[in-house]
């Protein structure tokens, strides 16, 4: 339907298309979708027994398998943003190398397959968790929420935060108040995070057309939620401790880890610069990344 | 306010349908034979008494204490949805200045929950009669759309013109939304007869692709579960007939919504929604290939019933859309 763009000229090889659908699946955001939902996994069997390696592996896969399709089909819903976007211009569909019902076909197949694993290897349980967040997030977010209020990424933050529950139901066929700690610790980490993406990136959204906090509420207002954000998220970080589930390893890492995102909301509320909230953006990756990892540790250590 | 309470009430309304076909589906619809009350009582936990009395008259019956607290839930939060309405048209009426809207729309909502409300009654006063039953489901299902519809009026869009081009849209809407109405119908009546095992396989039925049916019988409106109108049982024949009328209506709304949706895509407004029902559409019918090769499992039965409720919501927002384009009534985002 796009053979006329300048860049589909070549006729794409089979290794060339393999790689598009590849491309598609946003195999980055998959794995930390799957990193955060292995350390769910992990976390819910207590140290010292055995890992039950045939539903851990397989609930690995169904999770990484779903995921992409939901990736896809996101790619499917926003490829006119995509095309406005630089940050995502250079994704296949913008492109015209693969078509919207290709890409219909391939999530259908790789999500199918993901929800037979989980249903027939792991538990039926984690099965509808993960159909739920694929449809919360690849329908609910992406189709009504995104392109319809401000509060699009509070809302749908709740399936990005799943993961790590979807690994402790992968685990234990239930879903615990430890897991919905892990959780909450995401749900209110995602506000922070892409807030301060949406900061620096403000004038590109509001191209795309879309109500992100600061093009329809302003960048003061959007940096001291921020700030208001990071202080419930520190907070949450807490609670693993004090419902003892984590020890004092992680407390320490969690509170030091805190600290320094603290700074930067601080900074972005009193003097605020795009170098600032870029760094916070980068940043808050990589505190949710070694706070898991100090859960993880934690865990085995003490 | 008005806004959010519409916002609320939507998404009440898809948990009450839900948790209304996992009572149906769970057999839990006599767990209190009287109504509005349970046992003239306010809750299972008051009428203790005479659900254990029932339940020792008569062991495995309609009545358990889960069964009645499964059927009160449905109650409370049905009841819940009605109070949230009637301030809704309320609201609608003293606010219709300010809204711009016209009240009408929520005044039609307030009658069709009245209505749902007494189809509810007599689901359980008449004893789970088929077509009651049913009816019950449609008008959950109706309580949805106009509430979606309401819910949509309130969100700003971005400007959609049509084109001359796509005048073919808003027929293909309707027809859409007909199709899929009547497939909801359907698959209420498997549901309701207990029909879902009348074809136990895939995909050709007891072997053949027309098997034996009896579709006078089993499309027969006023008659008791699991009876036809004289009185006699229904026999297998007629259960077939019916569940193999929702697997030949499921190919026709597969391949209708399946080549209405990959229009849409081409149509930069509408490709969000064409996505959201491709993937919805994908979902159901594999939901229910399902519910035939795993047996009927309580799980799978309830999520068809969420499913079609989601792919009802999406086609009810398609139409709002295309009907708002054509007459240029909602133009121009907020």
């Amino acid at each position: 339907m796009n053979q006329s763009l300048p860049l589909g000229q070549h006729r794409p090889g089979l290794l060339n298309r393999v790689r598009q659908f590849y491309a598609l699946t946003k195999p980055r955001v998959v794995s930390l979708i799957v990193f955060c939902a292995v350390i769910g996994m992990l976390l819910a069997v207590p140290a010292g027994v055995a890992l039950p390696l045939v539903p851990l592996f397989a609930a690995t896969v169904g999770i990484a398998l779903v995921a992409g399709a939901a990736a896809a089909i996101n790619c499917l819903v926003e490829q006119k943003i995509d095309a406005v976007m630089a940050r995502t211009r250079g994704r296949p569909l913008p492109l015209g190398e693969v078509n919207s019902i290709e890409t219909l076909v391939f999530a259908s197949i790789v999500g199918g397959i993901g929800l037979w694993l989980l249903n027939n290897w792991v538990n039926p349980l984690t099965m509808w968790l993960t159909l739920a967040t694929f449809v919360g997030y690849a329908v609910i977010y992406t189709v009504i929420l995104k392109p319809a209020t401000p509060q699009n990424i509070v809302i749908g933050g709740a399936s990005g935060a799943m993961p790590p529950v979807l690994g402790w139901s992968a685990m234990t066929d239930s879903v615990t108040p430890d897991a919905l700690l892990l959780f909450l610790i995401i749900f209110a980490w995602t506000p922070p995070h892409f807030w301060a993406l949406a900061l620096y990136r403000t004038e590109e959204y509001a191209k795309a057309g879309l109500p992100m906090l600061p093009v329809t509420h302003g960048e003061k207002f959007t940096r001291l939620q921020v700030l208001l954000y990071t202080i419930i998220m520190v907070a949450s970080t807490l609670l693993p401790f004090v419902y003892r589930m984590s020890g004092w390893i992680y407390l320490v890492s969690a509170v030091l880890l805190g600290a320094v995102f603290m700074y930067y909301a601080v900074r972005i509320f009193v003097s605020y610069s795009d170098k600032l909230a870029r760094t916070t953006f980068r940043y808050s990756i990589l505190y949710l990344s070694l706070l898991f990892a100090a859960l993880l540790v934690d865990h085995y250590l003490a | 306010m008005f806004r959010k309470l519409v916002f609320a009430a939507t998404v009440l309304t898809f948990i009450v349908v839900v948790v209304g076909a996992f009572v149906r589906l769970s057999d839990a619809g006599l767990g209190c034979p009287d109504w509005p009350l349970c046992y003239g009582k306010l809750t299972p936990l008051h009428a203790a008494d005479e659900i254990s009395r029932a339940e020792a008259e008569q062991p495995g019956g309609p009545v358990t204490m889960a069964k009645a607290w499964k059927e009160m839930f449905h109650r409370y939060i049905a009841k819940l949805l009605g109070l949230l309405i009637i301030v809704i048209a309320v609201l609608a009426w003293m606010k219709r200045r300010e809204l711009g809207q016209s009240p009408w729309l929520a005044t039609v909502l307030l009658g069709a929950v009245c209505l749902q409300g007494a189809f509810g009654a007599w689901t359980v006063t008449m004893m789970l009669m088929p077509l009651i039953v049913t009816g019950h489901l449609l008008g959950g299902m109706t309580v949805l759309s106009l509430l979606t519809w309401l819910s949509a009026q309130q969100l700003s869009w971005p400007v959609f013109v049509p084109g001359a081009a796509a005048a073919w849209l808003p027929r293909a809407a309707l027809l859409a939304l007909a199709v899929l109405a009547g497939q909801i119908a359907l698959g209420g009546w498997v549901s309701t007869n207990y029909a879902a095992m009348g074809c136990p396989d895939l995909p050709l039925c007891q072997g053949q692709l027309v098997p034996p049916m009896d579709f006078t019988h089993g499309f027969q409106l006023l008659r008791d579960l699991g009876k036809k109108a004289d009185g006699e049982l229904l026999t297998l024949e007629a259960l077939t007939a019916i569940h193999w009328a929702h697997r030949a209506g499921a190919i026709v709304v597969f391949l209708f919504l399946g080549w209405f949706g990959s229009k849409l895509l081409k149509l930069d407004a509408l490709r969000a929604l064409g996505v959201a029902l491709l993937v919805l559409l994908c979902i159901q019918v594999g939901i229910g290939l399902a519910i035939v090769a795993l047996q009927l499992p309580l799980h799978l039965a309830a999520a068809h019933n969420a499913g079609a409720a989601l792919l009802l919501m999406a086609l009810v927002v398609i139409n709002f859309r295309v009907f708002s384009a054509t007459r240029v009534v909602h133009s121009g985002p907020a």
